[in-house]
């Protein structure tokens, strides 16, 4: 059987013996093994679960079997996809022929599927397996993984031959630009990332993956959380209004000293993963919510200078807030651009609350900018801000029936609302040099926002703790903050107790949160879990792809059709190998023979 | 002439512009007495209309008199001193121009004279078209990109009244009156337009907003700026006001891009540069309103910047429509004209270097792009006069537009 221009460079990976071992396991009627290595290929390689469903016999046969992209690679006995069921594939080892039903060529499916059985019944090969299985993260890794087979080259670790190296072919690139669609299709939740019951991802689920690739860029939320607390207390203790608490200014050491090195550490974490997981990293750019997070880090740095004590500093120098500011700026030239004329990123579709992420660095830069005493560049930030926020409010407000990532009930994203006007009313009153109209119409704007969210609270009940929960603590923190200010302007004990309560309340969300985490990350363990988001794959698993080389063979038929719906993972290929077989149906494209070759 | 009815005349291609021009002109009376025949004969249908000059003309060609009149005003304020302003205050360019006063206003005066024969000479052809093809005339006030384009003609006006070459308190009567001449066509276009958007089904704001939409804001910003220049804030401050609040719901409504972009065809990509116009010539009415380039003339400026930057970043937008020349190229001139008319006010606000250097940048690019677009124009003029715009084609059936 002939491929048909197989794209799929699969890396060479598996050692040796490890297909035919699948090919026991799947024998039994086990869902689809994965024997993927890279999605560099886009197809990685596994099955079709169906026949776990006790689908008709001809599903139960169906095995997953890539096919060979060349006769070499037939031959060689780690093809990771391996079986052919009618070659006379040596490597395929001894289950193959059997569960697959004759002369049908498997299909070749090339989504991983998860595993749950498999990774427990390997332990005889655990050492094989566990080489193969990182394999599989491969296409996540820079440049497909050679950047660390390059790093442990050099540290002289020793490999474990694979083929591979020297005569795999290269892998085809992965798709680079993942079409915001495929997001949509796929996932769902208010933070987009959970997985549609009809999906499927191309990284395992059933183990933990390496760590790099669970950390998002969301953790940086948790530096946004503590940085905007140190700047909160900073106020309450610098503040006239607030002299009556007789807050001392440790907290506001301590807590930057904290949020300090926060910053580093996940810093440093991510990037570690942009080094070694840069398609990842790429992929999360391309969500349409984490884009929004590629703010934070930047932002987490504007509110570290903010909130630096007296004792450490008290003049910054202006080249610290270009320094800060160019990232940011580049960062929004693209977005924003991206919004006015990228077709299927545009503003009506992917608008959602976490968008004021991407906003809210401008009224931040412009508040930094005016307290350090710059002129010009705060009031650039904040007219671009402001004019932009207006767009994302109204687009918001709209609720337009195109833009599907609103959630339908409160989450703590909304939270995201708060944040831009109150701090763009703090960087108007430095700009300005006093609480004038213009910030109070702002400040009070956030406070009717926050009010009307607040008294809302029970319905923020029920969702999944993420780490972006701490992102959605700034803007409290910020209103606190704003209130402070506003009490300086307007002294009065509705004021002084409104900072006072806002405060408070900024103070024991954030500190329940630290609890909730540090029970997630000791307790429960699961602090940081796959990262389901980033691993969708590329084409629906139910959709016809005509442009796929396989494609010829699916043609979904009704029969198939309601095989479809009790299949979880059921690939298009998969249902499409049992359809062909059973009607032999003529393609789309009228190629029929490679399925039978 | 018979050889302007016959497209593609080598010959006359190779002629220099102000050469064609009065070619044009002289060769304009034989053309619509050939022309009011087939007028007769095809007084209904639309298709069967003989190719002329007329029936190519559509509004859209004000471009380039808009073009021409933007750098005029554009050389007079970086060579004479701003009128508000009191007279110690030196132009921006002054110091680079060595040579005195009459140089100046003589090489002012030159390129505004040039300025008014091109507007002259299109509005003299719109007018005939006007008589002779009305018919097209309506067809491009049906369709959605034709008809902001109609503001085009008073805009040149109007910017041709802000840049003439004396101190305009010694020409106050006729200012003022030119001024009604072309500010009421203006708003009588707003209230049918404005209107438009949200009462009338077929044509609300977001079925047909697209961004030439923008050149009726610009239209009302202009004037605003011209009233504010005699003195007569309140109609300015009144225009401003209509200008802005109609930016403001077209800002959101383009950038939200409902409809998904097919509302441009991609040879007009050009007219994206009209994305930073508007802001920047809301910042001119506002400083010629308040008086001094104070914080929201400022912040009108910086978004126009940004939304500069924004598409300079982004070359591919513009790949498709710079494939063969056609006259929607010169909707990349008068925006960034605008842009450095801006910058200049800016610079002379804000007295620092960063700002000056940021005015020159922007002055020489317009100029540069004003060039440019000039010779391509005279190498091209058959493909302009000559062949039908592949964009905008109102001689045809309407449904092909």
């Amino acid at each position: 059987m002939e491929n048909h221009g197989n794209s799929d460079p699969i890396k060479q990976d598996s050692p040796e013996g490890l297909p035919s071992l699948i090919q026991v396991i799947s024998s039994n009627g086990v869902s689809g093994f994965d024997s993927i290595e890279g999605r560099s290929d886009q197809f990685l390689g596994p099955s079709v679960q169906e026949t776990a469903r006790g689908s008709n016999s001809k599903l139960v046969h169906a095995v997953s079997i890539s096919m060979p992209s060349s006769p070499r690679e037939a031959d060689t006995p780690n093809a990771k996809r391996v079986l052919f069921a009618n070659n006379d594939e040596p490597a395929s080892g001894d289950g193959n022929p059997d569960s697959t039903p004759s002369g049908h060529p498997k299909r070749t499916t090339f989504y991983s599927q998860p595993m749950p059985r498999r990774s427990g019944e390997n332990p005889p090969r655990h050492p094989r397996v566990h080489a193969l299985k990182d394999k599989r993260f491969d296409s996540f890794k820079t440049w497909s993984g050679k950047l660390e087979r390059q790093l442990s080259n050099l540290r002289g670790k020793p490999r474990p031959t694979s083929p591979e190296d020297g005569s795999s072919t290269t892998p085809t690139a992965p798709e680079r630009n993942l079409p915001v669609d495929r997001f949509f299709d796929a996932l769902e939740g208010p933070e987009l990332d959970t997985l549609r019951a009809s999906e499927e991802i191309v990284l395992p689920d059933d183990k933990q993956w390496p760590f790099l690739l669970r950390f998002p860029i969301s953790s940086f939320g948790i530096c946004l959380g503590v940085s905007s607390q140190a700047i909160m207390w900073k106020a309450l203790a610098t503040s006239e209004s607030t002299n009556f608490l007789h807050v001392s200014t440790i907290i506001n050491t301590v807590l930057w000293s904290i949020s300090l090195a926060l910053v580093a550490i996940v810093f440093l974490i991510y990037l570690l993963k942009v080094i070694f997981y840069f398609e990842a990293v790429r992929r999360e750019y391309y969500h349409p919510i984490r884009v929004n997070f590629f703010f934070a880090p930047w932002i987490a740095l504007l509110f570290l200078s903010m909130g630096v004590p007296p004792s450490v500093t008290s003049k910054l120098h202006h080249a610290l807030w270009y320094v800060l500011m160019a990232p940011i700026f580049c960062l929004e030239l693209k977005i924003y651009g991206q919004w006015m004329s990228g077709g299927q990123r545009r503003l009506s579709k992917v608008a959602n609350p976490s968008n004021h992420l991407s906003i809210v660095g401008n009224f931040v830069g412009a508040l930094l900018g005016a307290t350090m005493g710059l002129k010009e560049g705060p009031i650039f930030f904040f007219a671009v801000g402001l004019a932009h926020y207006t767009v994302l409010f109204v687009t918001l407000y709209q609720r337009l029936p195109t833009n599907e990532t609103l959630p339908k009930e409160l989450h703590p994203v909304f939270f995201l609302f708060v944040a831009a006007p109150s701090v763009a009313s703090m960087a108007w009153a430095k700009i300005q040099g006093s609480f004038d109209y213009g910030s109070r119409i702002a400040y009070f704007i956030a406070l009717f926002l926050y009010f009307s969210l607040a008294v809302r609270v029970n319905f923020f009940r029920g969702f999944r703790f993420s780490l972006a929960w701490w992102a959605y603590t700034f803007p409290m923190t910020g209103a606190a903050i704003a209130t402070v200010r506003y009490s300086n302007e307007v002294t009065n004990v509705v004021t002084q107790s409104l900072s006072v309560a806002l405060s408070a309340t900024a103070t024991l969300t954030v500190f329940a949160l630290l609890v909730t985490t540090i029970l997630h990350a000791f307790v429960l363990r699961d602090l940081f879990p796959n990262d389901i988001a980033i691993a969708i794959s590329e084409r629906r698993p139910k959709s016809h792809h005509s442009h796929r080389k396989w494609f010829h063979l699916r043609h979904g038929s009704s029969d198939t059709r309601d095989i479809e719906n009790y299949l979880k993972f059921a690939t298009s290929e998969g249902k499409d190998i049992e359809a062909s077989n059973s009607v032999d149906a003529p393609s789309p494209d009228g190629n029929n023979p490679n399925v039978q070759a | 002439m018979e050889s302007l009815q016959i497209p593609h005349q080598p010959p006359m291609a190779m002629r220099p512009v102000l050469v064609d021009a009065s070619q044009l002109a002289s060769g304009v009376q034989p053309h619509h007495c050939r022309n009011r025949p087939n007028h007769q004969q095809t007084a209904s249908p639309i298709r069967q209309l003989k190719p002329s000059i007329l029936t190519r003309l559509h509004a859209g060609y004000f471009r380039i008199s808009l073009s021409f009149a933007s750098q005029a005003l554009l050389l007079k304020m970086l060579t004479q001193p701003a009128a508000g302003n009191s007279s110690s205050n030196p132009p921006p360019l002054g110091h680079f121009l060595r040579s005195d006063g009459p140089f100046r206003s003589i090489s002012l005066l030159f390129f505004w004279l040039l300025a008014l024969v091109a507007q002259v000479l299109l509005s003299a052809l719109y007018t005939l078209r006007c008589c002779f093809h009305f018919q097209l005339v309506k067809a491009e006030f049906f369709h959605h990109v034709g008809v902001n384009y109609l503001f085009a003609p008073w805009i040149s006006w109007l910017v041709l009244l802000l840049s003439v070459p004396t101190a305009i308190s010694e020409i106050k009567a006729p200012y003022l009156a030119l001024w009604w001449a072309f500010a009421i066509p203006v708003v009588l276009l707003d209230v049918k337009i404005y209107g438009q958007w949200f009462t009338t089904e077929k044509r609300f704001l977001s079925m047909v907003a697209n961004p030439t939409s923008l050149i009726s804001v610009i239209g009302n910003l202009v004037g605003s700026r011209a009233a504010s220049r005699v003195g007569w804030k309140e109609s300015a401050v009144c225009l401003f006001s209509l200008g802005m609040a109609h930016y403001l719901v077209l800002f959101v409504t383009l950038y939200q891009r409902l409809s998904g972009g097919d509302r441009l065809p991609a040879m007009l990509r050009p007219v994206f540069f009209l994305f930073f116009a508007a802001p920047s010539m809301a910042s001119l009415a506002w400083n010629s309103i308040s008086g001094t380039f104070d914080t929201g003339s400022k912040m009108l400026f910086f978004l126009s910047l940004f939304l500069f930057a924004s598409l300079a970043c982004r070359p591919a937008l513009f790949k498709k429509s710079m494939r063969k020349f056609n006259v929607a190229w010169w909707a990349y001139s008068f925006p960034l004209t605008f842009l450095a008319l801006a910058s200049a006010e800016y610079a002379q606000e804000v007295k620092g270097t960063m700002a000056s250097v940021l005015m020159l940048v922007l002055s020489a690019l317009s100029f540069l792009v004003f060039l440019g677009l000039m010779l391509l124009t005279v190498l091209n003029t058959h493909r302009i006069l000559r062949e039908d715009d592949p964009i905008l084609r109102f001689d045809k059936d309407r449904s092909r537009n």
